[in-house]
């Protein structure tokens, strides 16, 4: 079976081409007020690379424009020129989407970050793309209202980020992705015109092209300004964290709560390793030793969540749950999902360097992938911690290694694709909320075929013709990811034992 | 198997296969309808003649149920109440309920028309709870986008693109789905009170932490809101006092089967009746009266009677219009450019064929138009796919036209 079809071979070519000339260099300065445009080298190189910090190209221009006038000014003459333009908010992004294109710009909206308005009878808020997630809840907080999508890098993450990447968090499980929580764009099409996407109502006539600009990670234009819906804050919210003696267990609380029809606002699982390691960055009052532990979070109004909570624990105890520790106050609750939050970071407390992977299969099969995930890391002689979204089967396995041991990198590496594979192999998908970017591009052929790959790749040819806009990221470049078919299947559903069949 | 069968001037298929459904697109040429049960074949512009018609309906299997994961996946043409009934077998259901599950509405078919019902406001529309798709593009070309977990950001988001297509990207095949657990407790309150008090109670509600699974108003004996709360016994319960207190005198508290005759009158109010022109609207909830008035407004200065119905948590609106069809077509544009004066949309839905005469179906494109004709000349080159449906807004190809670039 071929990879690729030639349809696709060809869409994928245009990838700009141009040059950054002094012609271009002097349209573009022209285009943004003082202080918009940086060109030192030293200065440059702070952009070299997002949260997936293996990968780095020097720009050969960064420009930090304040309006949406501006962005559209910068993008007309890189379609002029033919030069190609990534577009950048905190780059908290862990799959080098925001990695820049050499011979390309960056286009930089940290500054812009003004929330226009907040429309509290319609519960909703106009804010622009370098907006962090935090900001927008702490704005509205006053109101009772919140911004629902809490990906753990909130404070720092722009909202810009948030909708290209359809961010999520530990409370997606109940309240849905970024996607879900978008009524209009602004946006700058790759040609510079400036569009509005959805709107005041709740659908649009038409073909959603909202919904595909969200999560097409920075490669169908710009977001300059978003207009997000907020939800209004629960009456009553519970925490727990419940330990176990094994994963196993804490995978099947977790199958029975869901299966009596309680769906929490968050469930999230720590092995071993990850309480060692929030502990240590945070103490957040994880049980050290403890093989597997649950947060499980429930809110909505007062009397069912009592009635629910109740539920819960039994559940846990049933399934042999060893401690259960409940959040008294809102104080003890910020405790426990700091520790949470922090997981990542808190490798560097039990390893010199780690790989975040981001994979998901179907929640009934968590026990036995984490088996496999167990086996895989035996054998590659590397520790992997395992923290992650357990009510959606969104995992996240950190792959531990030291990049000082020769060879040890690479090692890490394999393994950690090794493992996203898996997630494939067992119906799921190689990315929940980090995105494809430049680190995922060639295993997007481990999900989709040569058919699935050419009308994506005519998605974006119509938005993009001439390929300029973050080039290389999301779909795969035959030339650097080669031949390779892969894992992949025709019919997914059809996969034996993955589904049942009726 | 495909059966066929020859209608009117266009032959009419029911392709059994994903595979023959290719087959079928890609050994054809000329303007192509998509039909499931049939029940929006007017939404929106009327579509040239077809010279094909591709029905569903031998594309209705259930593929795939995963009570454990809460997901399923289905050939497009499998009508919603089948699929309610074999997944309240597993205690879940789509939590999706338009108005036309009754008439046999299909999957495909209310995802490819944005179609939503009263509890939309708890549970989002079916942009929200559809994970997968398989889509047939005119030339042939299969293709899946999605997938079948429920969290995924694997490539450019097909799924949630085609809702609201109306049919002009392509044919929905194959739908993969999230599920929600039927909730155990369920109840209704009602009070009469005319639409301006009704959008107050219907932002305070949304306002207060009582969490409406549904909030709906319609015109009948001068205003009848309903407010529809589901979850556990003890929480359903729970919110009674809070609820009847901030609805006031009148308020009536109604569950079983009492509760099932509130809804079956709404949905009375939003359907279309012989001679009947029904058009929806979309605004901010807070937007819902002015919506409201310039419905009366506009039937007044047509002569066309009209009535309202309203979903004002969520703002999305029915408007009903009676009268001769010129008269009815100036009164729905007129309406339509007030609607659209406050940043709203509208979507012609069912209508006697007269009314088309004078009136454009779409109206104004909106500033996105360039880019949705530059995606449609990519997924449906040829532009085979139900010519007109979208009006003015993706013209009809001119022949000889290089409409590949
Ligand atoms: C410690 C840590 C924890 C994290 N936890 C989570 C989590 O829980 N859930 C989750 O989903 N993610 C998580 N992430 C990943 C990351 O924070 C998110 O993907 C975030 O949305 C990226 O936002 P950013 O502003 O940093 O975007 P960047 O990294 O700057 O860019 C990300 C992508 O978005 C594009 N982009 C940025 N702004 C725009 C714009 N205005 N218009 C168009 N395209 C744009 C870029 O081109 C790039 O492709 C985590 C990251 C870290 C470092």
């Amino acid at each position: 079976m071929t990879t690729y079809t030639e349809e696709y071979r060809a869409l994928v070519a245009q990838t700009g081409g141009g040059q950054v000339t002094e012609a271009f260099r002097r349209e573009v300065a022209a285009a943004v007020g003082p202080g918009g445009l940086i060109s030192e080298p030293a200065q440059l190189r702070t952009y070299e690379c997002d949260g997936l910090t293996g990968y780095r190209v020097v720009p050969a221009l960064v420009v930090l424009p304040v309006t949406t006038e501006e962005v559209a000014a910068v993008v007309r003459a890189c379609a002029r020129h033919r030069v190609p333009f990534v577009a950048r908010g905190a780059g908290t992004g862990l799959s080098g989407g925001a990695l820049p294109v050499a011979d390309g710009i960056v286009i930089g909206l940290a500054r812009m970050r003004a929330i226009r308005s907040v429309d509290v009878a319609d519960q909703r808020a106009v804010v622009l793309p370098g907006v962090t997630n935090a900001e927008i809840s702490a704005a509205v907080a006053q109101h009772d209202l919140y911004f629902a999508p809490d990906p753990s890098s909130q404070v720092v993450c722009t909202i810009g980020g948030n909708v290209a990447e359809n961010s999520g968090g530990a409370h997606c499980l109940k309240y849905g992705f970024t996607t879900n929580h978008v009524l209009a764009l602004t946006f700058v099409s790759p040609d510079g015109e400036v569009v509005t996407l959805g709107g005041d109502a709740p659908d649009q006539v038409g073909p959603d092209l909202r919904a595909v600009v969200l999560g097409s990670e920075g490669t169908l234009g710009i977001v300059t300004e978003v207009t997000v819906r907020l939800l209004r804050r629960p009456e009553a919210v519970r925490t727990l964290v419940a330990d176990f003696p094994d994963p196993g267990s804490a995978g099947d609380a977790v199958s029975d709560i869901i299966a009596a029809g309680i769906i929490p606002a968050a469930v999230e699982m720590l092995d071993e390793l990850a309480i060692e390691a929030c502990e240590k960055a945070v103490q957040a009052g994880y049980t050290l030793g403890c093989p597997a532990a649950l947060v499980v979070e429930l809110d909505g109004v007062g009397a069912e969540v009592d009635e629910e909570f109740q539920r819960v624990q039994e559940i846990c105890r049933a399934n042999a749950s060893t401690n259960i520790r409940i959040a008294d106050d809102a104080g003890e609750r910020a405790r426990i999902w700091k520790g949470r939050k922090a997981a990542f970071a808190a490798m560097g407390r039990i390893s010199p360097d780690y790989f975040v992977q981001d994979g998901v299969i179907p929640r009934t099969k968590l026990g036995s992938t984490l088996t496999r995930i167990r086996e895989m890391s035996d054998a590659a002689g590397l520790r992997v911690a395992n923290v992650f979204h357990a009510g959606d089967g969104n995992l996240h396995p950190l792959v531990l290694y030291n990049g000082a041991v020769a060879g040890e990198a690479e090692r890490a590496e394999h393994l950690a694709t090794a493992i996203v594979e898996l997630c494939v192999e067992q119906g799921g998908s190689i990315t929940g909320e980090h995105g494809v970017g430049s680190d995922k591009a060639c295993s997007m052929t481990a999900m989709f075929g040569p058919e699935d790959l050419t009308v994506m790749a005519r998605v974006r040819a119509a938005f993009d013709p001439q390929g300029i806009c973050n080039p290389g990221k999301v779909l795969p470049t035959p030339r650097l990811c080669g031949e390779r078919p892969g894992p992949y299947r025709p019919h997914p559903l059809e996969a034996a034992g993955l589904i049942e069949r009726m | 198997m495909s059966v066929t069968q020859t209608h009117g001037t266009g032959v009419v298929e029911r392709p059994g296969s994903v595979a023959e459904a290719a087959e079928l697109l890609r050994g054809s040429t000329g303007p192509v309808v998509f039909r499931g049960a049939g029940t929006k074949q007017a939404w929106a512009g009327r579509p040239d003649q077809a010279a094909l018609v591709v029905e569903t309906g031998g594309l209705a299997q259930v593929l795939a149920h995963n009570p454990s994961d809460m997901t399923v996946a289905v050939g497009a043409g499998l009508p919603l109440r089948d699929l309610q009934t074999l997944l309240g077998g597993a205690g879940q259901w789509l939590a999706l309920d338009p108005d036309t599950e009754a008439a046999g509405a299909t999957v495909g078919g209310l995802l490819a028309t944005g179609d939503s019902g009263p509890r939309r406001l708890r549970y989002g529309a079916l942009r929200d709870l559809v994970i997968g798709v398989t889509l047939v593009l005119s030339d042939g070309l299969v293709a899946r986008g999605g997938g079948t977990v429920i969290k995924n950001v694997a490539g450019y988001d097909l799924p949630k693109l085609l809702y609201g297509s109306l049919g002009t990207l392509g044919l929905v095949a194959e739908v993969v789905l999230r599920l929600h657990p039927l909730p155990s407790a369920s109840a209704t309150v009602t009070a009469p009170v005319p639409i301006g008090p009704a959008v107050d109670l219907a932002l305070r509600l949304r306002a207060s932490a009582l969490e409406p699974a549904a909030v709906d108003w319609a015109d009948v004996d001068g205003g009848l809101l309903a407010v529809r709360f589901e979850g556990t016994e003890d929480g359903v319960a729970a919110r009674r006092p809070a609820v009847l207190d901030l609805l006031g005198a009148g308020a009536g508290w109604h569950t079983g089967s009492a509760e099932d005759d509130v809804w079956l009158r709404l949905v009375g109010e939003r359907r279309a009746e012989d001679g009947t022109t029904v058009v929806g609207a979309g605004s901010r909830p807070s937007a819902t009266a002015d919506v409201a008035r310039a419905l009366v407004q506009a039937g007044e200065a047509s002569g066309v009677r009209t009535r309202f119905a309203s979903q004002p948590a969520l703002g999305l609106h029915t408007a009903r219009f009676d009268g001769a069809p010129a008269a009815v077509g100036s009164a729905v544009t007129d309406w339509r450019e007030r609607v659209q004066a406050q940043g709203g949309t509208v979507l012609l839905r069912d209508r006697p064929a007269a009314v088309d005469g004078g009136l454009d179906a779409l109206g104004p494109p909106p500033s996105s138009v360039s880019l949705l004709r530059d995606l449609h000349r990519r997924l449906d080159p040829q532009g085979r796919c139900a010519p007109g449906r979208l009006g003015s807004w993706l013209p009809s190809p001119t022949a000889g036209e290089d409409s590949a670039t």
